[in-house]
């Protein structure tokens, strides 16, 4: 938590075209993957306290049921632009799916810097055929 | 459904279980999923809500890792491929079978998760062999610098032709149990393909993310996810996961497989108790 944590220097140095593009990788998976926990975790919390503000407790209890992901989300965007717009079960709502969205983000921006920074065509077709296997399990229903 | 449970012990039990999964490797579920089914949550809501958090554990513990320069990526995308079929399959599979199976499946994946932990802290440093022709295609080598030796470490992986296939029946049980299944990856990374224990450990927590998210697709879609519940879980998951990173990157290698040695043997024999019956199932 504290800054002296990250006093050590860069410990391998990159040099090669190769680990130059690497190291660019592994910053912007890292940063992707702090900033979409972050943000869930502030829209769950602000969900909780504001369930907790509206009912005196914390009391949300529902299934999301027979709906895909994406789905849910529209569900989710058409509840903020409705009466009962930024309800506590709306956050915790988005709060679960923007950490869904984590590494799934992740993964379509990895094909994209493999294909476009790397030009490594194998792993671009890698990460597309994960970017793609994950695409069909979020509209499983 | 009365699921009421307290909040703040979901939080504070969330938290135990995130750290133990970060330092361990293994993903937080693990230890929460016994823990939720203790507290009167039917195992397969327990699954689903922990597959969840394993998606936040996962990608809190690998932002820290990746930007460490730990992880090896392309080692985890190429595994990737497999880990979330697997997941997919699995969970499908649990959605349809019985609880009892569950507790059994999962007392039984846990005793030999405390298993190889055990029988790895016997094993020797192997990661420097020459690869064969297909691993060095898919380019898994690397370096990082080791905090705890002070000291870079070179390394190169090989035998991926076995590694994938693997990962396909870690994926599997992930999507099942609604765990990181972060011991048999680990275990793949670590005596299939070669790699140092610090690679192994943190890439096996990249790869838990997309795996876990596989996975919750289809406990969402067949309506086991209670956000209400969950909500709470993740945002103790998280912190929990976030001390235990840090605190791994200053211990030595044997000192993170030693600690959860008895905790994980108990949990285990708790499962297959009640999978058997036991304490009413």
């Amino acid at each position: 938590m504290n800054a002296s944590d990250h006093t050590s220097p860069p410990p391998v140095v990159p040099q090669t075209k190769e680990e130059i593009d690497e190291r660019r990788m592994e910053l912007m998976v890292g940063y992707l993957l702090l900033a979409g926990v972050i943000v869930s975790q502030v829209s769950l919390l602000f969900g909780l306290v504001l369930d907790y503000i509206e009912h005196g407790t914390i009391r949300l209890a529902y299934l999301i049921k027979g709906m895909n992901y994406f789905q849910f989300l529209i569900h989710d965007i058409l509840a903020l632009a409705g009466p009962h717009a930024w309800g506590a079960r709306t956050f915790v709502n988005l709060g679960i799916a923007l950490l869904m969205f984590t590494p799934f983000i992740r993964v379509v921006a990895s094909v994209f810097f493999f294909l476009l920074e790397e030009r490594n065509i194998k792993y671009t077709l890698f990460t597309f055929f994960v970017a793609a296997v994950l695409t069909y399990s979020l509209f499983l229903r | 459904m009365s699921l009421v449970h307290s909040p703040v012990l979901m939080f504070l039990v969330s938290i135990v279980a995130g750290f133990i999964g970060a330092m361990s490797g293994m993903g937080g579920g693990i230890v929460l999923i016994p823990a939720l089914t203790l507290v009167g949550i039917p195992i397969k809501h327990a699954i689903a809500i922990s597959i969840v958090s394993v998606i936040a554990t996962s990608s809190g513990a690998a932002s820290a890792y990746v930007r460490d320069g730990v992880t090896n990526l392309k080692v985890g995308m190429f595994l990737e491929m497999f880990t979330i079929v697997g997941a997919i399959v699995g969970a499908a599979v649990t959605i349809a079978a019985g609880s009892e199976i569950l507790f059994l499946a999962f007392g039984l994946v846990l005793l030999f998760s405390w298993g190889t932990l055990f029988i790895r802290k016997h094993s020797d440093a192997h990661y420097n062999r020459p690869a064969d022709r297909f691993t060095t295609w898919l380019e898994h080598h690397g370096s990082y610098y080791d905090h705890a030796a002070g000291e870079t470490i070179t390394y190169q992986g090989r035998r991926a032709y076995i590694g994938g296939p693997c990962m396909f029946g870690a994926g599997f049980i992930a999507g099942l149990l609604g765990i990181g299944a972060g011991a048999l990856k680990v275990l793949i990374l670590d005596l299939a393909m070669g790699l140092p224990p610090k690679v192994s450990t943190t890439t096996s927590n990249l790869i838990i993310g997309v795996t876990a998210l596989a996975g919750t697709s289809v406990y969402i879609a067949a309506g086991y996810v209670d956000p209400g519940l969950a909500a709470p879980v993740i945002l103790g998951v998280v912190p929990g996961a976030l001390i235990g990173t840090r605190l791994l990157r200053r211990l030595s290698n044997r000192s993170i497989r030693n600690f959860f040695l008895v905790i994980l043997f108990l949990l285990g024999i708790e499962m297959i108790l009640r999978g058997l019956g036991f304490f009413g199932g």
